[in-house]
């Protein structure tokens, strides 16, 4: 039997039917978005070499062009000099080297096409030369996962974290611990 | 009797303090990276002769005597309070040895002041 408007009352169970189904994947697809996105970070992703690294927006102050850097006599291995920036001056460090990945000094003469990126933490501030800066990613806080197990402990001190970025492995920099030796 | 008190028909500017003081410099090269000395400071300076060459600066006018190798002497400078920066407290922790008092912004770029 029809109704006067063509719909049997076998087609308005199914339709009611269907929009309850709907309405009840719309609902259960929010609860997952929201039980998923959490707390979001911004991590600014660079890298170094073949090497990719990331650290979290909030401590990122600035990232520049390097111009001339002025040696240090009697610092650390791990500092590239002095760099007058619009004025300030700031301290430019050897990020291989304090990751413990690089022996040898990094030249602060072919430095075209790199970056400086200017982390502040703790009332300190440095400047990281690095050969390309990748992306900004923003990521539920959740992903960030433990450092890998294979990482050198004396390495993995200076991590906060493992992220995946485009099919990648990345780690995820402690800025205290790069800029305190 | 009370007299009254009657403003200044012209007003009296106070100039805001400023720092108008500098302090000249002796810039010297040490092969690495460049220094200042603060001239009030150094007694003389001697030639070393020889095949290494370069120059004894001896200190001690204002301070304990001391005395710095230098490649070579490039200027005496005056610098002013705006010329002048704090070391950058990430560089201080990583200095061995003696420390910088301030770092000095001029022409040939970055000096470090001791």
């Amino acid at each position: 039997m029809e109704s006067p408007g063509g719909v049997s009352p076998l087609d308005e169970a199914r339709e009611e039917l269907l929009r309850e189904a709907s309405l009840s994947a719309d609902a259960s697809g929010r609860e997952r978005a929201h039980e998923e996105s959490g707390p979001m970070r911004s991590l600014l992703v660079f890298s170094l070499g073949a090497e990719g690294f990331a650290v979290d927006l909030m401590h990122v102050r600035r990232v520049l062009r390097p111009e001339r850097i002025a040696r240090v006599r009697g610092a650390g291995p791990e500092v590239l000099g002095l760099m007058n920036s619009q004025g300030e001056v700031l301290c430019v460090l050897d990020l291989p080297r304090i990751l413990g990945a690089g022996s040898g000094k990094t030249s602060t003469a072919g430095m075209e096409g790199k970056f400086i990126v200017v982390i502040q933490s703790g009332g300190k501030e440095a400047g990281f030369l690095v050969d390309a800066v990748r992306d900004v990613m923003e990521l539920a806080a959740s992903s960030v996962h433990p450092v890998l197990d294979s990482v050198d402990p004396s390495r993995a001190r200076m991590f906060e974290g493992t992220v995946a970025c485009g099919g990648q492995f990345v780690g995820l920099l402690s800025p205290s611990s790069c800029l305190n030796p | 009797m009370r007299r009254a008190v009657r403003r200044p028909a012209v007003a009296v500017v106070v100039p805001e303090p400023v720092t108008t003081g500098s302090v000249d410099l002796l810039v010297v090269d040490d092969g690495t990276a460049l220094r200042g000395y603060d001239c009030r400071d150094v007694v003389r300076v001697e030639e070393v002769a020889g095949e290494t060459g370069g120059y004894i600066v001896r200190l001690g006018r204002l301070g304990p005597p001391r005395e710095v190798a230098c490649r070579e002497i490039l200027a005496s400078v005056a610098l002013t309070a705006r010329e002048i920066r704090p070391v950058p407290p990430a560089l201080r922790d990583r200095i061995e040895g003696e420390k910088p008092w301030a770092v000095g912004i001029i022409e040939r770029g970055i000096c470090l002041l001791y």
